[in-house]
């Protein structure tokens, strides 16, 4: 009964930590402009508009933070062998894979932003030093969340994976989550909020970014905080309820019917996520309606 | 997108800085293995210079196949040389138990082989029609096997089976502290997998010169190089760690340096808090 | 992914024969070749455990790369809402989904392999069933966009028209519900796929490792699962990426004209995961 218990209360942690990590992470990834929005902000100098926007061409988001995790895991893990105790080995594995983010990002910015001289698109050394460092901020905080998940999953929990594997895992999950959820909220509604509100960008529109603030130019920060209002939140609760149900199908179900208990919960719980699927479908085309008058 | 991939003329053919990388890779994992038969693991440093050497040569390799466009993107092609690379890798340090001089050239035979196959289904099963295709995934998980033998020099100081599957604590053989055993393994893969396709990837348009390319993909390998020689305290004597840790980041700060000035000097301006400047407006 | 286009064109999409043939041929071959290795000793466990793993591998990866034509991915056009899916790479979001799947299988492993197999098949599912909602409410409730396919007239399940409710300019976006039931069955193949493989090498090399000398701990079984996940995670990617080429990086799902060419990616997985699989078996091979 006992173990049960501590089960539910890590299974409550994880999935409250990955939430946060979520949040951070597509928020890093949108300060920085990682990912697929990212082609927007290439393309704006070929077709003629220089902008202040970073260009954080990493890779995708879930090869760049299965990085950012594993090795922090690897790191962990290597302090943990060293007697350091577990939080500071989490730190320190965490540190240094910050410190690898923030020199990833930085030669991805100016290497994409000097091979775009013939357009003309300079290099912004304050651009490099101011939004770097929000980056690595928030890179700190999605990977320490992480971190601490793989930690707990291996030792309380007691997962086969050694901690570096459930660093793969989990980070390829988080940036998976983290893109699918926060791509299109910064791609279309941040990058090209001079675009219709309620429809898609036309292509013909591809490159137009807005590259103008409130006041002044407009910065990646400025992206920030746009999309932690909706958009990392959103990739937060996306991550966490992945991590909260695959460890809360197993730990409370699994002792049911020689461990298909934890199956068919975990049936269940995708039919009821279709069905919320299908209703939010049906709700979106009954209130907003055809574009043009249905044939 | 309509972002168009288009790769620099180079002043290096490709072919010369292939067999640059290859040459100083192997001889680099040849000094480590020295150390490994006399008994001392502070030539451990000598696999940072393979994965350096290494990665090069896959920089090149990647630039020439993506510029073809490949319909998915530049970090598939590393993800894809390192998938392949770690079984051959692991294959080839099986066969020291032979003996420990064939692991380095078994493992880049391997991956040719592993890779030939993979090239050539997706060439003409999945009907790709790139010409270079089937010769440059070969590459990629040669590169992949290489790097992944450096980075596992540099964390254990060996490149055979046993070295990385046990650890000695205490003077009992324990597994699940090992380089494998403990998933160590992961780290490198995924450092060796992003460092691959990041100079590429990060240095990509019309202004993409190759000796700045190059000089990331250097600063990446000894950027990788610091994580692994953290690590390394774990596997190897403290000098030997110390002596990688103190050359990675020499090796890191001196690339990167470097690698900014050549961003400044082919950038169209350098400019610190000054806004741009519209022709439209 | 990165913003490295699409290049359609090159690839015709059409079925080849002839190397598809040749193929399956060097796929036997390589069988059979476990098979004798197998049989001769140099492999241990005896012949017809040899033939059993490196068959079950294979199917392993042929279900990850049908799994991977399931999966709805728009890339970059997505993000703008541009064009239906996940605004994601494909490869990736599969190996996503497929590793959550592995981390739910590898957990039940002691289970049995008929838990372990459906806990990992339900876990990727369900890293799947939540993207491809929070997607949706991204689209409905963020930008208020409702979903729209741009390569189908009616949704195939629930017989919604689509062309009406795709704004101007666009192929469509969002995930309507044959690519979010797409979504989910990619991610169930794929969970069940990885872990397919990792069982498979798991009991491969616990039995392979003692016969090579590496006995006398308990931690034996750390070595294995070390061993047997980091192969399996490589060959998913090998598999993934290589099922990505087949659809040049975005699809929509089940209903897209790209779906066809799957069985192109089947016959590619199946070599690719028999010189693969023989290889990483051969890593407990005695000399």
């Amino acid at each position: 009964m006992q173990e049960i218990i501590i089960g539910i209360g890590v299974t409550a942690l994880a999935g409250a930590l990955a939430a946060v990590a979520g949040a951070a992470e597509d928020t890093e990834s949108n300060i920085g402009s990682q990912g697929d929005p990212n082609s927007q902000v290439q393309l704006a100098p070929q077709m003629g508009y220089t902008h202040r926007i970073y260009n954080k061409a990493v890779s995708g988001e879930p090869p760049a933070y299965t990085l950012w995790v594993t090795l922090a895991c690897g790191v962990a893990w290597a302090f943990l062998m060293l007697g350091v105790n577990a939080i500071l080995a989490i730190i320190f594995g965490t540190v240094l894979a910050t410190f690898v983010q923030g020199v990833y990002a930085t030669t991805a910015y100016l290497g994409r932003t000097a091979s775009l001289s013939k357009f003309g698109q300079p290099v912004f050394i304050d651009v490099v030093k101011s939004v770097t460092t929000v980056t690595m901020a928030h890179a700190f905080v999605a990977i320490f969340a992480t971190v601490t998940v793989c930690y707990l999953m291996m030792t309380v929990i007691g997962h086969p994976f050694a901690l570096p594997l459930l660093g793969i895992v989990w980070g390829l999950a988080l940036g998976a989550a983290g893109s699918a959820t926060g791509n299109p909220y910064y791609g279309k509604e941040r990058q090209y909020q001079n675009q219709k509100f309620g429809a898609g960008v036309p292509i013909s529109a591809s490159g137009n970014i807005v590259r103008y603030a409130e006041a002044g130019q407009r910065s990646s920060i400025d992206n920030g905080f746009f999309t932690a209002k909706f958009g990392g939140p959103a990739s937060g609760l996306c991550f966490g309820l992945i991590v909260f149900f695959e460890l809360w199908r197993t730990i409370i179900f699994e002792d049911y019917l020689a461990g298909w208990g934890a199956v068919i919960v975990g049936a269940l719980v995708i039919i009821i996520f279709m069905i919320i699927d299908r209703y939010v479908e049906v709700w979106a085309r009954k209130n907003y309606g055809p574009y043009a008058v249905e044939a | 997108m309509s972002v168009k991939v288009e790769a620099s003329h180079d002043g290096i053919p490709h072919n010369k800085v292939m067999v640059i990388g290859a040459v100083i890779s192997l001889v680099s994992l040849y000094i480590a293995i020295i150390g490994t038969v006399i008994g001392v693991d502070y030539l451990a440093f000598f696999g940072g210079f393979a994965a350096v050497g290494a990665l090069i040569w896959g920089n090149s390799t990647i630039k020439k196949l993506c510029s073809y466009g490949i319909g998915t993107g530049v970090p598939s092609a590393g993800m894809l040389a390192f998938g392949s690379g770690v079984i051959a890798l692991l294959f080839a340090a099986t066969l020291g138990g032979i003996s420990i001089w064939i692991v380095p050239v078994a493992g880049l035979i391997i991956a040719l082989i592993v890779g030939l196959f993979l090239g050539w289904i997706s060439n003409s099963v999945l009907n790709m029609k790139i010409p270079v295709m089937t010769r440059s995934i070969a590459e990629l998980a040669a590169v992949g096997a290489l790097a992944l033998m450096g980075f596992g020099v540099v964390a254990t100081g060996t490149v055979g089976f046993t070295g990385i599957a046990t650890i000695e604590i205490l003077g009992v053989t324990v597994y699940n502290a090992s380089y494998i055993g403990a998933g160590v393994i992961a780290v490198s893969f995924m450092l060796g997998a992003i460092a691959l396709q990041h100079p590429f990837n990060a240095c990509l348009g019309p202004g993409e010169k190759q000796d700045r390319t190059n000089m990331l993909a250097i600063e990446c390998g000894f950027l990788s190089m610091i994580i692994m020689a953290v690590i390394s305290f774990v596997f190897v004597s403290l000098a030997a760690a110390w002596i990688s840790l103190i050359v990675a980041i020499i090796g890191w700060f001196v690339s990167y340096v470097k690698y900014l000035a050549l961003s400044k000097r082919d950038a169209a301006a350098w400019l610190d808090a000054k806004p741009f400047s519209d022709a439209e407006e | 992914m990165s913003a490295i286009a699409a290049k359609p064109g090159a690839n015709a999409g059409s079925f080849q024969p002839i190397p598809s043939v040749i193929a399956i041929v060097i796929a036997i071959v390589l069988v059979a070749a476990a098979y004798f290795l197998g049989s001769s000793g140099i492999l241990a466990g005896g012949a017809m455990f040899v033939l059993q793993t490196l068959c079950l591998i294979i199917l392993g990866a042929a279900l990850i790369a049908f799994g991977v034509h399931f999966v709805p991915v728009g890339g970059a056009p997505a993000a703008m809402g541009q064009a239906p899916g996940i605004a994601t790479g494909v490869a990736m979001l599969a190996t996503g989904a497929g590793l959550a799947g592995l981390f739910g299988g590898a957990w039940a492993a002691e289970l049995g392999l008929g838990v372990a197999l459906a806990s990992g098949a339900i876990g990727g599912a369900l890293m799947m069933a939540i993207t491809c909602l929070m997607v949706n409410i991204s689209y409905v409730f963020g930008m208020g966009i409702p979903a729209a396919s741009g390569k189908v007239e009616k949704d195939p399940i629930t017989g919604d028209l689509q062309a009406a409710y795709k704004s101007q300019g666009t192929e469509g976006h969002g995930l309507p519900f044959i690519s979010y039931v797409g979504g989910v069955i990619g991610g169930l193949f794929g969970g069940l796929g990885g872990t397919l493989i990792y069982i498979e090498l798991l009991n491969f090399y616990n039995a392979g490792l003692p016969a090579l000398g590496f006995v006398g701990a308990a931690d034996i079984n750390m070595l294995s699962v070390g061993l047997a996940g980091i192969f399996a995670i490589g060959m998913f990617l090998v598999i993934a990426v290589l099922s990505a080429y087949n659809i040049t990086g975005t699809i929509e799902g089940p209903h897209d004209p790209k779906f066809k060419r799957f069985p192109r990616a089947i016959v590619a997985a199946i070599l690719a995961s028999a010189v693969c699989g023989l290889v990483a078996m051969l890593v407990v091979a005695l000399f």
